[in-house]
């Protein structure tokens, strides 16, 4: 574990995962590790009303009807696409989901442009065939077929990316549940096992790219996962998020209390403003999610730690959140100039604190960005 | 086992007090709360009058509800309830479910003035343990129903005086629309009435409200009550349910902040409630044991020292009502309402009365209902209990058996789900959803798997609504309804209740009663289209200026105009109206608690606008005009008149100047055209109005909050009235002294004063151009310019006669200020117009188009009026030197003479000798012929 830069969910979250296999008497549907209530616990994190011997920490922060409905979905026939704006944090529940069901979420296929129907089914090893011919040792599949052959969940990032014959691939697979292998004479089939099933993620901002066919979206529950607005439960997020990344670099730096509602409170006033804007040059380019908070945030402990004097200031935290946001110019830069002026002046002036180092920083960065 | 543990309680109240010895780190005082639960409900039993405590829109109240009543036939029903809201419940049976019985008070005595009007509803359900006692205490003969509760004046009487507004006074009353609130006409039925409940049950404060739905996975309180309490008691007997609501009555009773103000409202309605049964109880002599007492199950738990029917208890002395007036009524409500009134979840009240018809046909029981009730069932009145009446047996515990034992699968049925799941789809696929069998076997599978995972043995509705979101709403909403909306339509929709004819008021069955010839069904809630062709069926006019009536009376969208208008002295011979007084019954019904008749209440809202503090001058006359265009009532108009008149004397601003000289303009051409004179106060009005705007023209225009465009309508008052006033004894030297002693400071009004000077021949053109010249020249007051322009414009409606100086002005400013100066100074000159001016500005360019040549080939040649040389004086009018006109002339002089005469004009006799222009004499004398065919004609036709 200590050899990779980031463990997947189910290696970072093993002791826990392997505890609540050992307590969980429910009953489990198909080949799952673990029992639905389980998953649910396992994401949501555990109470004391649970009756468990350990605690287990909560890992995704959002509507708990939103998991629920996501695992009750995977126990059904159909797959599950997770859809939302980005930095919701959709592919984070994705990853806890595989993981708690089958121990294993790297099976995923990326999105793109350039994705082919090849990343779904299969390809081949082409010196293989050429010395052996066709065979299904000289098969390569894909991360999906190796789902279905293992009765394990695949997931499929960014769907709306690739391109709509591609996703089209799919409906075979959500409805047949096997893959045929034409080239092959015999053992050309492969067939899903009990377990099987694919959680998919989209883009609301890509709608419209590559719109799923409407025989796809029968063949998947669709979960709309909403941005963060709760300033708790979004303070919640960046913590654990933040802590995260601080021991993942082995960095011994607190982020004082101030600064980080200095951060909610002005991606909050952000987010008021874009939801007033009238036009797309009236509002930010970003999503202003709570990934992006939190990217934000990680910037700014970055920079304190290896250019700064190992604290994080009200000003590094402005020139990180100017610099994460101002991404068209001048659109954004004016934006931000506007907003710097309009709300961060009048209440460095009235509250002081760290509004004021925040102020400075963010004139700063707008002058270094003009 | 001590004292404290004795009585049939006693091993319940030990475990519990074990129970917080081993779980809580203080244990008395958990001790002290658990045991104090289990107290109270031995307390709450031990009454001799039995306690019923209920929950609002619980189908299992309504339930066990229906059952007691059947098993006990108590003779006296005491229920929480307003007191004075006893005599409509009897109404009820002309209505359709669920309505609210409704007091209203517009004019309040003894309530801060600021809060009315005062509007309290308490809306009732079928599906509600009170309609149940209702309807059995009024259909069974010897029954008595008291209502015991607080009157409506208490509610508001017990509020704290120095609140802002009483927006959710009372008790039984929350927060409306927390997340519940449904926009659309049905959720606003209550409009901003406050509303009381029986039975209100809820967390006493919000982190235990938050605590219960956190740890019961539930997200609304509606659906932790249903999960936790209304299913569990579905079909407990009787014992069981009371002492379960008492225990959960109590335990919210005991969770909650003390010393609230609620605490002490709600404690106060408790002592309220127990001395009026001990009065009723007193003053009729019956059995206690026949006695049933309806209350909320948070006030079964009460503690205060009227409780129970001890002799000892110390008297609560009741204070009087105040002096006002309350009206009462039944309003329409629906579901929607009642769900955002309250706070409920949307769809609660709905599953609610879902539940209720379903454990009626499970338990095989008719409930009780009001003879002539009409409502979605068609079943016969409720069934008359043929059981006796059962003697109270000993208490017994079963408490201890119901928290013990594990759930009872409640919820949907497999049968009941599996319809569900294949109307919702065939309703999300009517709604635009690509939605197919495959969806409903899905939501089939995905409610059941949800409700495992939710701890449920069988899918609540919560949990269907859950799935059917999951499986059918995809990226997009298709329609108008999304997937939520649907399964709540689903689950018994919002129904709308319905008040009948007979329950409404006077002024209502009046309106109805003359709206007939239009031959409408007006009840029915959709919009209808009316079309009334008062040419042709003159019966149709009443109907007509009842309309107009109600137009001005209602709401915008109660009865609304297509086609035809009514005017001052004008009327429509064809008129089309889009009537919605089915769905502002409301509004209706509320109209009638201000008078019987619809004439009655306009002619009172017409004296209140002119009577009223902030009555204003201008606002009488808009009373006038609509006492003219609604009532035709001369009685009416004169009085209206008579006051505006006293009203625009006692007046010490001109703020509303401009409204009143477009008021009584409009007044007066409306006169002149039907009446034969004047009536007495219009003359008063002109004569009262010169005097008044000649008073305040010297302050006006030196006052700074006075606007230009008040002062300019007072000088269009008096310039325009001028000669009526003048004939009614006005004099003119009042103008001319207050023109003279106006000494203004700002341009504008200076302008305006140069106008007026102008007008009444003080000011030449030629000095007013001269004047204006010295301004354009003077750099220094150039910026000021536009002020004054904007003076000049306001000046049009008093000297209409300057438009074509105003337009001269215009352009000379435009022809000679430099560009430095000009062109910041058009945006002012625009802001300035636009601010002062909207009205004038079009008399302004209609008299620049006048002036500007209209084409583009004739603008080289083109020289402004007032730069063209003065033209040379002209004689006065073409003289005829010959031919045989002159000639008649001539020859008989007597008859111009004698005309002349009497004109006062002794002219003389001109000699055609000498020709004023000589070209046209050389070219006649040159061309004769055309001038003598001429004449030859003349004289053909003279002879």
């Amino acid at each position: 574990m200590s050899e990779m830069l980031r463990a997947p969910a189910e290696v970072k979250y093993a002791d826990e995962l392997d505890y609540l296999e050992s307590v969980d008497t429910d009953p489990k549907p198909f080949s799952w590790r673990l029992s639905p209530r389980m998953v649910r616990l396992f994401v949501l994190g555990s109470e004391r009303a649970d009756g468990l011997d350990r605690e287990i920490p909560q890992k995704w922060f959002g509507d708990r009807t939103f998991v629920e409905r996501s695992i009750v979905t995977l126990a059904s026939d159909r797959g599950l696409l997770l859809i939302g704006d980005p930095g919701t944090g959709k592919s984070w529940l994705a990853e806890l989901l595989a993981a708690a069901i089958c121990r294993n979420s790297t099976l995923v296929v990326q999105g793109t442009a350039g994705t082919t129907e090849d990343h779904i089914k299969y390809s081949w090893n082409v010196s293989m065939v050429i010395a052996r011919g066709q065979s299904r040792e000289s098969m390569i599949p894909s991360p999906i077929m190796t789902a279905m052959e293992q009765g394990v969940i695949g997931r499929f990032e960014e769907l709306t990316r690739s391109t709509s014959d591609v996703q089209d691939a799919l409906i075979s697979i959500l409805s047949e549940k096997y893959v045929s292998i034409p080239e092959l004479n015999d053992d050309n089939i492969v067939f899903a096992r009990p377990g099987f099933s694919v959680i998919a993620t989209a883009n609301s901002r890509d709608r419209g790219v590559n719109d799923l066919s409407s025989a796809l979206k029968r063949r998947f529950n669709f979960v709309r996962i909403p941005v963060v607005t709760n300033k708790r439960s979004e303070a919640e997020i960046v913590r654990f998020r933040t802590e995260e990344l601080l021991r993942r670099h082995r960095i011994e730096l607190e982020v004082p209390p101030t600064l980080l509602d200095i951060l909610l409170q002005s991606f909050a006033d952000l987010r008021t403003a874009a939801a007033a804007a009238t036009s797309d040059d009236e509002k930010l380019e970003s999503a202003l999610s709570t990934a992006e908070q939190i990217g934000v945030l990680e910037d700014a402990i970055l920079h304190s730690q290896f250019f700064g004097d190992r604290m994080l200031r009200a000003e590094t935290l402005a020139g990180s959140l100017m610099g994460s946001l101002a991404r068209r110019s001048p659109e954004d830069l004016a934006i931000l100039n506007k907003y710097l002026h309009g709300v961060v002046e009048p209440r460095a002036k009235q509250d002081g604190g760290g509004w004021e180092g925040f102020l400075d920083g963010g004139r700063q960065a707008i002058a270094a960005l003009s | 086992m001590t004292a404290a543990v004795a009585g049939p309680f006693g091993a319940l109240r030990q475990q519990l007090t074990d129970a917080a010895v081993a779980f809580a780190d203080s244990p008395d005082a958990l001790a002290g709360i658990l045991a104090g639960l289990v107290d109270d409900v031995d307390r709450a039993l031990a009454v001799p009058l039995e306690i019923f405590p209920v929950c609002h829109h619980s189908p299992a109240s309504a339930l066990a509800m229906l059952r007691r009543l059947r098993a006990k036939q108590p003779r006296v029903i005491y229920l929480e309830l307003c007191e004075d809201l006893q005599p409509l419940l009897g109404e009820l049976r002309n209505c359709r479910l669920p309505v609210a019985v409704q007091a209203f008070a517009a004019e309040l005595d003894g309530h801060p003035a600021e809060w009315g009007p005062l509007s309290v509803v308490a809306p009732i359900t079928e599906s509600s343990a009170e309609y149940q006692a209702i309807a059995y205490a009024l259909e069974t003969p010897g029954v008595e129903l008291v209502l015991v509760d607080r009157s409506t004046d208490h509610v508001f009487q017990w509020l704290p005086r120095d609140r802002p507004e009483p927006t959710r006074p009372g008790g039984g009353e929350v927060d409306a629309g927390e997340d519940g609130g449904r926009p659309g006409d049905e959720g606003a039925l209550h409009g901003d009435a406050v509303g009381v409940e029986i039975g209100d049950l809820r967390p006493g404060f919000a982190e235990l409200e938050a605590y219960l739905l956190h740890h019961g996975k539930v997200r609304h309180w509606s659906e932790w009550w249903d999960q936790y309490v209304e299913q569990p008691l579905a079909d407990a007997d009787h014992d069981t349910y009371r002492q379960v609501m008492v225990l959960i009555g109590s335990l919210f009773r005991r969770l909650r902040p003390a010393r609230s103000a609620r605490l002490d409202r709600d404690e106060d309605r408790e002592r309220y409630m127990w001395t009026r049964m001990r009065e009723h109880l007193a003053a009729s002599g019956v059995d206690p044991a026949d006695c049933l007492y309806v209350c909320g199950a948070f006030h079964a738990a009460s503690h205060v020292e009227q409780f129970g029917l001890a002799a000892d208890a110390p008297a609560y002395e009741i204070s009087p009502r105040t002096g006002t007036r309350w009206h009462y009524g039944l309003i329409p409500s629906s579901h929607s309402a009642i769900e955002a009134q309250f706070g409920l979840a949307p769809g609660s009240v709905s599953i609610a009365a879902a539940t209720w018809t379903k454990a009626l046909t499970r338990a095989g029981l008719t409930g009780y209902r009001l003879d002539g009730q009409r409502g979605s069932r068609t079943r016969a009145k409720g069934r008359r209990a043929v059981a006796g009446a059962v003697p109270g047996t000993g208490v017994t515990d079963r408490l201890s058996g119901f928290l013990a034992a594990p759930p009872e699968p409640g919820g949907l049925d497999e049968a009941e789900l599996r319809g569900w799941c294949v109307d919702i789809v065939r309703l999300a696929r009517r709604n635009g959803y690509l939605a197919s069998t495959a969806d409903a076997i899905a939501v089939f599978e995905t409610a059941i798997l949800l409700a495992g995972l939710r701890n449920r043995a069988r899918p609540t509705p919560y949990d269907f609504a859950d799935a059917a979101v999951t499986c059918i709403e995809k990226d997009v909403v298709p329609g108008r309804r999304d997937v939520r909306r649907l399964c709540e339509i689903l689950l018994g929709g919002d129904r709308v209740g319905q008040v009948g004819y007979d329950a409404l008021p006077p002024l209502a069955r009046d309106v109805l009663d003359r709206l007939r010839p239009l031959g409408l069904d007006l009840e029915k809630r959709t919009v209808q289209r009316a079309l009334l062709d008062l040419d042709a069926d003159p019966r149709l006019a009443p109907c007509s200026d009842l309309l107009w009536m109600l137009r001005y009376l209602l709401p915008p969208d109660a009865v609304r105009p297509i086609m035809g208008e009514r005017r001052l002295g004008h009327r429509s011979i064809q008129e089309s109206w889009d009537l919605a007084l089915g769905r502002n019954q409301r509004a209706l019904i509320e109209l009638g608690y201000e008078g019987v008749t619809v004439e009655q209440v306009l002619e009172q809202r017409l004296r209140r606008a002119v009577r009223g503090p902030e009555a204003t001058a201008s606002g009488a006359l808009a009373a006038v005009e609509e006492a003219i265009r609604l009532l035709d009532s001369p009685r009416l108009v004169d009085e209206l008149g008579a006051r505006a008149v006293e009203l625009l004397a006692a007046e010490r601003t001109v703020d509303d100047a401009p409204e009143v000289l477009r008021r009584i303009r409009r007044l007066l051409a409306h006169y002149r055209a039907t009446a034969p004179a004047l009536p007495a106060w219009c003359a008063g009005f002109v004569t009262a109005g010169y005097a008044h705007y000649c008073t305040l023209l010297p302050t006006a225009v030196v006052d700074e909050q006075t606007g230009v465009r008040q002062v300019g309508a007072m000088l269009g008052f008096l310039f325009s009235m001028e000669s009526l006033a003048l004939s009614l004894g006005c004099d003119r030297t009042q103008l001319e002294l207050a023109v003279a002693q106006s000494h203004p400071e700002a341009p504008a009004k200076v302008a305006l004063l140069w106008a007026a000077r102008h007008q009444l021949g003080l000011l030449p053109l030629a000095e007013l151009r001269a004047r204006c010249a010295d301004l354009l020249a003077n750099r220094l007051v150039v910026p000021t310019f536009p002020q004054y322009l904007s003076g000049f414009v306001q000046a049009l409606e008093p000297v209409p006669g300057l438009a074509p100086f105003v337009v001269e002005l215009m352009s000379t400013a435009f022809g000679q200020l430099p560009d430095p100066i000009l062109l910041p100074w058009l945006p002012t000159l625009i802001t300035t117009l636009r601010e002062h001016g909207p009205e004038l500005v079009p008399l302004l360019i209609r008299e620049a188009g006048r002036t500007f040549p209209g084409g583009l080939a004739t603008l080289d040649a083109w020289v402004p009026p007032w730069a063209a040389p003065a033209a040379a004086p002209t004689p006065a009018g073409p003289v005829a030197r010959a031919g045989p006109v002159v000639r008649l002339l001539v020859d008989h002089p007597e008859a111009v003479d004698a005309v002349a005469g009497l004109l006062g004009c002794p002219g003389e006799w001109r000699r055609a000798d000498a020709p004023a222009h000589a070209e046209v004499a050389a070219l006649l004398s040159q061309h004769p012929e055309a001038t003598e065919a001429v004449a030859g004609l003349l004289a053909a036709g003279t002879g």
